[in-house]
């Protein structure tokens, strides 16, 4: 009774490849669509500041507006908003690359729909419910039985994890105990011990705590030494995969959301905050990960992009193209990928809106293959057949 | 089953006697038990049908549909009005922003108050929100309050939601969430809160803002795939022009601003909406309510959160015919989905909310519901009018169960009365009980029934061998039980 779970569905897969484990993959999905037209900034199209007179972010010579609000140039037609200077310097070591106008075929403009079939890497509901990172692990065998093989970082595991293998959440590791009174946590632990003996998702939490107890506390509990985390919750996450990654727990997929980007109305404040925290975040992870980037991957994703014109309140509406960065010692980074389509009016679709140019399935099929070792992209992505590009993205 | 009847029926004497037994509690906590006598043992379909009408059924409910009947229980359940709830109102009796006006709760957060921390308003309400869970007599009216304010989610950290959702649980949730499904779509869209969480008070002619248009139709009424397209968004958007809050006299109320209405023509959904200010929105209202994708769209939701994950077709069907034939009467929905579908009920699990509650609800509690049990419930990912996306937070096992700890360190710290301003009394439940095996008395008490000879010998073994002495042995069973799988499910 306390451990029944024979109506629980099963999920089959084919049998995994074996392969040695790639890179440690770090996956950050910006939830509530992000305005990429004000990241990734097309200070080169006219067009861009006729359709956004007021949120444009004026270009790197516009002399009328403060240096520090300016575009900050990065080919001669695209800059990153000033707020984004941060990751600046990973681009011009070129472990930072850019691939602008990619996205989803999906043209709901509904968020949620969109995530959903984002993360389960799928055209259409009639797709495996499974996760694509949750698939990509049950279908490459690599020798790691880690319970921390993959991890959500948050209160929830994504949508994106879900699979075969199990996945848990973690917030805090600093949290993750049962307490100081040594006698009581002995008999808590005796009791969970027998309660989910057979329950996989107890087992992976019991092993979990018993990895985690082995951590340095001290490093736990402090900042990094070596870099300045944003106070945020994506701050913490990321510091905590770092120091996952350096304990060396058998880690090969994070991911980790930040969220607050619908931003209908008076964007620009609040898209300066977001830019920071994933700005300052993103640094110090590059910083602290500096002896660890031959072996790992960070890739950024969003559900679509915002409406190349700005509306009535400040803010813009559901769009459709989006962006993705690629952070990794093996990125051909310093380049800005993918085709642009232009923001001319007949460049544009739907209701106005930036064009996808490149298949989001097309770059995590490319990282996939080329960095996490993983041949069977068919399954990860079913119905889908990546565009021939290979290393496009790592040299 | 292994305790015998003479057993059961001690233990079912719990409530009162332990009640009685712990002479701190309050005599309020004594009104509106009833008489717990010579009731048979619950059937395990009804306990848990009974966990999915109430927060965790607690003895005294366990006792009522012994007595009349999972039927006659629902249908009482159906009339909360005719239900006494003065112990729960008693409790809430601190609580006094509950039922102030949007222009009160302004005002109170406006500096006119210097030491008044605007925390306190959201605060009070996620408060009075968990203890309405815990002690309310009226359980299946929470349950439907919690249900429609996830349909109609709002996050009181976006702006002066912080103070207007106080007025739309009220207005919208509370006021209608046995009535009319038309009602309360009208309710939500007139409510200040849902116009500021959506970003409509800054949808105007000529410049209109989409966000609040697009999640009428995909939310909160036909649903994504309910059949609307992309130009319906914006025509629906043009037609809530000027819908709006007050900003000056009467604070916080709703408001039709003509000047930022757009007066052109529009066409939503294949008809034409003739210039008519206010009465544009309001007439796709109506078509909203009665529209077959909507019918769809919430029943079906209904019946995720009653019956199962993937509820059974056959009891949808039913609930959108008595949807269409009632005109929306939740009441009527509500009849169908849980009279002839709770027979069919599969395994739900709990979301964090309904743990803690069902928690502090089973083991008896004696807890405020306060920072010390929502700092463990956003641990766990769901604290009330929390979410921050409009869609709600999910109804489905996969988005709750990778996060055990937080729940096994609540339920220990429960059971070992680690909690400020959170008791339990093991011994006095025990005691009154009547029956001295611990065991049998906790997953009686949490699981419905006592577990098979294996399982226990297996626990008290494990726990004997980690040394456990008698004293200890009570909360570590109790919170055991509390962090097992089988309590996750409800």
């Amino acid at each position: 009774m306390l451990t029944d779970k024979s109506w629980l569905p099963r999920l089959a897969f084919a049998p995994p490849q074996t392969a040695p484990r790639g890179d440690t993959l770090v996956v950050i999905f910006l939830r509530g669509a992000a305005d990429v037209l004000n990241m990734v900034v097309p200070h080169g199209e006219n067009a861009y500041y006729n359709l956004r007179p007021s949120l444009g972010i004026p270009r790197p010579d516009d002399t009328r507006a403060k240096n520090e609000s300016r575009t900050i140039n990065l080919d001669g037609f695209f800059g990153l908003h000033p707020e984004m200077r941060l990751l600046l310097e990973m681009w011009q070591e070129k472990q930072l690359a850019i691939i602008h106008a990619c996205g989803a075929p999906d043209e709901s403009r509904s968020h949620f729909k969109a995530m959903e079939l984002m993360e389960r890497g799928v055209d259409d509901e009639r797709g495996p419910a499974s996760g694509w990172i949750g698939r990509h692990l049950a279908t490459l065998d690599t020798g790691n039985s880690s319970p921390l093989r993959a991890i959500g970082l948050g209160q929830m595991p994504q949508r994106s994890l879900s699979g075969s293998v199990p996945v848990s959440a973690l917030r805090s590791i600093a949290d993750f105990h049962l307490g100081k009174d040594l006698r009581a946590v002995a008999q808590m632990r005796s009791a969970l011990n027998t309660i989910y003996a057979e329950d996989v998702a107890g087992q992976e939490t019991l092993k979990i705590l018993d990895i985690l107890q082995k951590l340095d506390p001290i490093a736990q509990s402090q900042n990094s030494q070596i870099a300045q985390y944003p106070d945020s919750d994506f701050g913490p996450a990321l510091r905590q995969t770092a120091l996952l990654i350096k304990a060396e727990v058998g880690l090969e997929v994070a991911a980790i959301d930040l969220g607050g980007w619908d931003t209908h109305f008076a964007q620009a404040g609040i898209q300066v905050n977001l830019l920071k925290d994933l700005s300052a975040g993103l640094a110090a992870f590059h910083a602290e990960m500096h002896d660890h980037l031959g072996s790992l991957t960070v890739v950024t994703m969003s559900e679509f992009g915002r409406r190349a014109a700005e509306n009535g309140s400040l803010g813009t509406d559901h769009g459709h193209g989006s962006m993705m960065m690629v952070m990794g010692g093996h990125v051909n980074g310093g380049r800005i990928h993918g085709q642009w389509p232009g923001l001319e009016t007949e460049q544009l679709v739907g209701p106005g809106d930036l064009a996808v140019t490149t298949d989001y399935r097309d770059v995590l099929a490319e990282i996939i293959q080329n960095r996490l070792n993983n041949p069977a992209v068919g399954e990860i992505f079913p119905g889908y057949f990546p565009a021939p590009l290979p290393r496009l993205l790592f040299d | 089953m292994t305790l015998s009847r003479r057993d059961f029926l001690k233990l079912t004497g719990l409530v009162a006697a332990s009640s009685a037994l712990a002479s701190c509690r309050p005599l309020y906590e004594l009104a509106g038990h009833p008489p717990l006598t010579g009731w048979p043992p619950l059937s395990p379909a009804d306990f848990r049908a009974l966990n999915r009408l109430t927060f965790g059924a607690r003895l005294a409910e366990r006792a009522r549909v012994a007595e009349i009947g999972l039927l006659a229980w629902v249908e009482e359940q159906l009339a909360p009005d005719s239900i006494n709830d003065f112990a729960c109102n008693l409790r809430l009796r601190n609580l006094d922003t509950l039922a102030m006006t949007g222009q009160q709760l302004f005002d109170l957060s406006n500096k006119l108050f210097d030491d008044f921390d605007l925390e306190t308003v959201p605060n009070q309400l996620r408060q009075g929100t968990l203890i309405r869970q815990v002690y309310s007599q009226r359980q299946l009216y929470e349950v439907m309050v919690e249900f429609w304010n996830d349909h109609f989610n709002i996050a009181t950290d976006k702006g002066e939601c912080y103070y207007l959702k106080t007025v739309d649980d009220r207005q919208v949730a509370r006021a209608h969430a046995l009535g009319s499904f038309r009602d309360l779509l009208w309710a939500s869209a007139h409510s200040p809160a849902m116009l500021v969480y959506l970003d409509n008070q800054a949808n105007h002619k000529s410049a209109p803002n989409e966000n609040y248009a697009r999640e009428l139709l995909e939310l909160h009424s036909l649903g994504v795939h309910g059949g609307y397209s992309q130009a319906d968004v914006m025509e629906l958007a043009r037609c809530l022009t000027g819908w709006s809050v007050k900003e000056h006299f009467w604070r916080g109320e709703f408001t039709f601003n003509t000047e930022q209405h757009d007066t052109g023509e529009k066409v939503v959904l294949g008809a034409r909406i003739p210039p008519g200010g206010q009465d544009e929105a309001e007439s796709v209202l109506e078509r909203l309510a009665r529209h077959p994708s909507t019918a769809q769209f919430v029943v079906e939701k209904l019946a995720r959160r009653f019956l199962a994950d993937d509820p059974p077709a056959e009891i949808v069907q039913k609930g959108v015919h008595a949807f269409d034939v009632s005109s929306g009467d939740i009441r009527t929905v509500l009849k169908v989905i849980l009279l002839d579908g709770l027979p069919l009920a599969r395994e739900k699990y709990k979301r964090p909310v309904n743990f803690v509650a069902a928690s502090l609800r089973m083991l008896n509690a004696e807890s405020d519901c306060g920072s010390a049990v929502q700092d463990y419930l956003l641990r766990m990912g769901q604290v009330p009018f929390n979410w921050p996306t409009p869609d709600g937070c999910p109804d489905h096992v996969a988005a709750w169960q990778g996060n055990l700890m937080p729940r096994w360190q609540f339920a220990f710290a429960l059971a070992r009365n680690e909690l400020a301003k959170t008791e339990v009394d093991l011994t006095a439940l025990l005691a009154a009980s009547g029956v001295d095996n611990p065991l049998d008395v906790f997953s009686t008490l949490l699981l419905g029934a006592p577990l098979p000879a294996n399982e226990k010998d297996a626990l008290l073994t494990s726990l004997r061998s980690a040394g456990a002495s008698h004293d200890e042995l009570l909360p570590i069973l109790a919170g055991g039980l509390l962090a097992s799988p089988a309590f996750q499910w409800r």
